[in-house]
């Protein structure tokens, strides 16, 4: 196992090398550069820059080198842990990054929080009252929330908010509290916002989750070895969590490492649409106003988050089900 | 909506001619009756500020009052989005020596004292309010603006180009020298009449140099003053690579709340902060009518917004105090019926001239010779003109606002051509547009009723359209409708913006929808009339290669567009009376050539729907609108105020 380790973490930078350059690859490949990206966003806003400055900028932010030279230069910055500076924000891109960090992630621990304390009981309990009036219920709901894209449905919730309650639930914070050093009021304020967006980012997941639980577990409570517990007179809860809840969180585990870069990540689009202070709306914002160095910082900690997932879940797979071995 | 401001104005700008720009009211210093609001009199009182007396110029700026004089206090709440978006606290403050008037017709002085020239405008003088402060207290002096042109101006890793208002005909920077602690003297070569309403825009907008720095602060961060290892450690600290990148960092107010500023707010906080605040100046040069310093409203802050339908929902809401930037003109309709509930008002205003929505076409297309051959016949384009019916975009469109109109000046200003012009080609003459195709060869037809060109194929032009100001799309819809009912094919093709604005530099678009604004300053920044100017309107791209070639690459121009760039370059160098005649030659030419053919404007489109809150006063009603004039920053925005 350990040596299953080893090799995984050694192939780890070669695979880096190899995501760096796809991604400065794909960053550049829309047509025109963070100026040119620029000069739309002045004009769309009605207002504009000579052609001189816009060459001066150009040359000065090193966008008149051709692709290699710039692609080396960045590899060479990120060699010495150098992140570089947003185009945009004229600021160190690992600042920007460092600074969204901490909302994002306990936006994203709550969602994952809230996903698996509801959709494993729920999936447990459909799966032991199959058809039972409940279980209904609970089936139309997870379907409804894998079918409704999130970012929907937190415009819908906005939009009842407001028309309903005269309430605007953007953002995490109140306005007083948005740049207000920390305090217990200013968590008592993050907690009254965060329930929304932690449940729109957590609804899709834990109808997924949810289901995926109830097959499993229905699979399992027909084998053999749960009638003869049962037969033997086991306390049913106590068998089913023991035996084969255990079994059916194994499809769970294999992709609890994917939630290592979404974790990071926050939901791009729902972020935006919401208003919520985290990396999603940093990297589209990066990316439609191609601050190449910022969009591709923000890639290369996804791709690594993505590699330490995968093997991060296969690990636990191993830990959790003596029957999953390597094979040599 | 627009008729009010009717009237014609003074000349722009150069009405300053030789005579002199002052205002100021000595008879307010003399009784020393200036006051002040409670919470600066609460910081003079601890020690924190000097008396008010001490912080004010010797001859403040008295600032005229919209409805009445105001109330101190309040925090005005804005939306922004983001550090692209710095030109939102740009506009707010309009931090520059020279503004433009409300109704954009003047340039006032703000917090210089005034100007002069010499008679052949070859020599100006800008006189400076003495006793005048940073924001932190520093004198603000000539220096200030003699560190500009030495250190900034004219190092070469700073400014690889001198911008055009500063550069004589032969490429050498205007000599600019100290007169005096409060008088810096501007000598150029050629006379430089439209001196002034350059000045008026040099305020740090889009990343470039103000001309006046707070050069006690900067000095530190430039190794013309300061020991070029400790400005390198320091710029090694913060992550930047060299001391250019530090100093334009340490230099830009919305990135580093450190830096003083001459406006009446300044940041504490940073546009890259999730909320951008900008904190009252106590040592702000204006007062208002009755001896109140100026501003009236404690702080502003900017909210940010990822997302502009995030940003409109919000207003809708009534979330802002005073925002008329993001608000979609599309909401106009549903705000309006938010209205009713008394949260707030809606004012409205228009473009400053041009027209809000253009189909420009492209006069020099290379991809597809013989249908690029017929664009540039000037009948094809006046066929085009007249087969688009005005009246249902406006309808459908623009709400019903605004006038059908070509992109020229509005009626009040003085460059304005005459109104047949503006309307020129503007009426709905279906059969007019079939003669004039007819006339010039296309008179064969396909089965579906496309004219044929000579090649044998069916004429056909893409226009490009971004969804930047709302509903240009629909307009090219329409457009693309009424051109096919007289027999030109017409792809509507939607794109993203950077692209598009990518193809236009390559020459690779046929036709664009986009806005004919800064007609009322066809001689300054990057105005759309002058084929020079890039990035602009894809009217002929090989016609910009001609000139910057020199004539060795490129289109040459026809004499029409060749008369505007030469009008173009006297005007910057004639006395006011003549100016105005060359400018209405100028649009007299534009509107008969329809390079761009105008469709509806003066409209409130761009930046115009202002959503104030019942309690924010002395917002003007009408206001001239545009960029140059840093709308709303020219409505004077430190006296707005919130009534109790």
């Amino acid at each position: 196992m350990t040596r299953y380790i080893a090799q995984r973490l050694l192939i780890l930078p070669l695979l880096m090398v190899i995501y760096s350059f796809v991604i400065f690859l794909i960053i550049q490949a829309p047509p025109g550069d963070f100026l040119t990206a620029y000069v739309a966003t002045l004009a769309s806003s009605g207002s504009s820059i000579s052609a001189d400055q816009i060459a001066a900028l150009r040359h000065q932010y090193g966008l008149d080198q051709p692709f290699l030279v710039q692609y080396f230069l960045w590899m060479q910055n990120l060699l010495h842990g150098d992140f570089g500076l947003s185009l945009e924000y004229q600021r160190p891109n690992a600042d920007l990054i460092s600074e969204q960090l901490g909302l994002t992630l306990a936006l994203a621990l709550f969602s994952f929080v809230l996903t698996w304390a509801i959709a494993v009981p729920a999936g447990i309990y459909s799966a032991t009252h199959p058809r039972s009036l409940i279980d209904h219920v609970l089936t139309v709901i997870n379907y409804v929330g894998v079918a409704t894209p999130n970012f929907m449905l937190a415009l819908i919730l906005m939009w009842l908010a407001f028309a309903y309650f005269d309430i605007n639930v953007s953002g995490l914070f109140s306005p007083e509290f948005v740049d207000a050093p920390w305090s217990f009021a200013r968590v008592g304020d993050l907690l009254f916002h965060i329930w929304l967006p932690g449940l729109v980012l957590g609804i899709a997941g834990t109808a997924r989750l949810s289901r995926i639980m109830r097959a499993n577990l229905l699979d399992e409570l027909n084998k053999p070895y749960v009638v003869t517990a049962r037969a033997k007179g086991m306390r049913e809860w106590r068998l089913v969590l023991r035996y084969p809840v255990r079994l059916a969180f194994n499809p769970l585990v294999s992709t609890i490492g994917w939630y290592l870069p979404a974790l990071f990540s926050g939901s791009l689009i729902v972020a935006t649409v919401m208003n919520l202070p985290n990396i999603g709306p940093l990297l589209l914002r990066a990316l439609i106003n191609q601050d190449m160095y910022l969009a591709g910082g923000i890639l290369l900690i996804y791709s690594f988050l993505t590699i330490v997932g995968t093997l991060l879940s296969d690990v636990l797979l191993a830990l959790l089900d003596p029957r999953i071995r390597v094979e040599s | 909506m627009v008729r009010d401001v009717k009237r014609r104005v003074a000349l722009i700008g150069l009405a300053a001619g030789a005579g002199v720009l002052a205002t100021g009211s000595s008879v307010l210093a003399q009784a020393g009756r200036y006051k002040e609001a409670a919470s600066v009199t609460e910081l003079v009182r601890a020690g924190k500020l000097p008396a008010i007396e001490a912080r004010l110029p010797e001859n403040p700026l008295v600032v005229p009052v919209v409805e009445r004089v105001g109330e101190y206090g309040g925090i005005w709440r804005r939306a922004f989005l983001g550090p692209a978006d710095s030109n939102n606290y740009i506009r707010v403050v309009y931090d520059s020596l020279f503004r433009f008037s409300p109704d954009g017709a003047k340039i006032e002085p703000k917090i210089a004292a005034g100007a002069e020239s010499s008679a052949d405008y070859k020599v100006w003088t800008i006189n400076l309010r003495k006793g005048s402060r940073w924001s932190d207290g520093a004198p603000f002096t000539a220096d200030d603006i003699l560190f500009w042109y030495t250190d900034v101006l004219l190092n070469k890793e700073l400014t690889p180009t001198l911008p055009g208002w500063i550069r004589n005909a032969d490429g050498s920077a205007a000599k600019v020298e100290k007169a005096s602690e409060t008088a810096v003297r501007f000598t150029y070569l050629a006379p430089a009449t439209l001196f002034l309403t350059a000045v008026a825009n040099q305020d740090g907008a889009d990343r470039t140099f103000a001309m006046f720095l707070p050069a006690h602060y900067l000095k530190k961060f430039h190794p013309a003053h300061a020991a070029k290892a400790d400005i390198d450690k320091v710029a090694a600290a913060a992550g930047f690579k060299t001391w250019t990148e530090l100093f334009a960092n340490r230099n830009a107010p919305p990135e580093n709340p450190e830096r003083p500023t001459m406006a009446a707010w300044a940041p504490i906080s940073r546009a890259s902060d999730p909320i951008f605040t900008l904190r009252r100046n106590p040592y702000y040069v204006g007062v208002d009518t009755a001896g109140n310093q100026l501003p009236y409203i404690d702080e502003v802050r900017f909210t940010f917004f990822a997302d502009v339908q995030a940003l409109n929902l919000a207003a809708i809401a009534g979330n802002f105090d005073m925002q008329e930037r993001h608000i979609n003109m599309t909401n106009y309709p549903v705000l309006k019926d938010q209205e009713k509930t008394g949260k707030y008002r809606i004012i409205t205003w228009p473009t400053f001239g041009g027209a809000d929505a253009v189909i420009a076409i492209n006069q020099t297309y290379a991809a597809d010779p013989v249908m690029g051959k017929v664009m540039a016949t000037k009948d094809f384009r006046v066929a085009l003109s007249f087969a688009i019916n005005r009246d249902q975009i406006k309808e459908s469109v623009f709400l019903g606002l605004g006038e059908a109109r070509q992109g020229v000046p509005a009626p009040w200003h003085p460059y304005f051509p005459g109104a047949e012009w503006a309307q020129k080609y503007t009426e709905f003459k279906r059969d007019e547009a079939n003669k004039l195709l007819d006339g010039i060869g296309l008179t064969k037809k396909d089965a579906q009723g496309f004219r044929l060109l000579s090649n044998g194929k069916p004429a056909t032009i893409e226009i490009s359209v971004v969804p930047a100001f709302g509903a240009w799309p629909d307009v090219a819809l329409l457009v693309g409708k009424d051109w096919e009912a007289v027999g030109i094919k017409t792809i509507v093709q939607i794109r993203e913006r950077a692209l598009h604005f990518k193809m236009g530099e390559n020459n690779e678009l046929m036709a664009e929808v986009w806005n004919e604004d800064t007609s009322a300053f066809p001689y300054t920044g990057n105005a759309k009339v002058d084929p020079r100017n890039a990035p602009i309107l894809t009217m002929g791209p090989l016609w910009r290669r001609w000139y910057a070639t020199s004539g060795k690459d490129g289109v040459e121009p026809p004499p029409e567009m060749k008369r505007i760039v030469e009008i173009v370059d006297k005007a910057r160098t004639v006395g006011p009376e003549e100016q105005i005649k060359l400018s209405q030659e100028l649009y007299r030419n534009w509107a008969d050539n329809v390079y761009e053919i105008g469709t509806i404007g003066l409209t409130p489109m761009v930046q115009g729907v202002v959503v104030a809150a019942a309690k924010f006063r002395n917002v003007p009603t009408t206001l001239g609108n545009d960029w140059p004039l840093r709308s709303p920053g020219n409505a004077r925005t430190e006296q707005f105020f919130f009534s109790k």
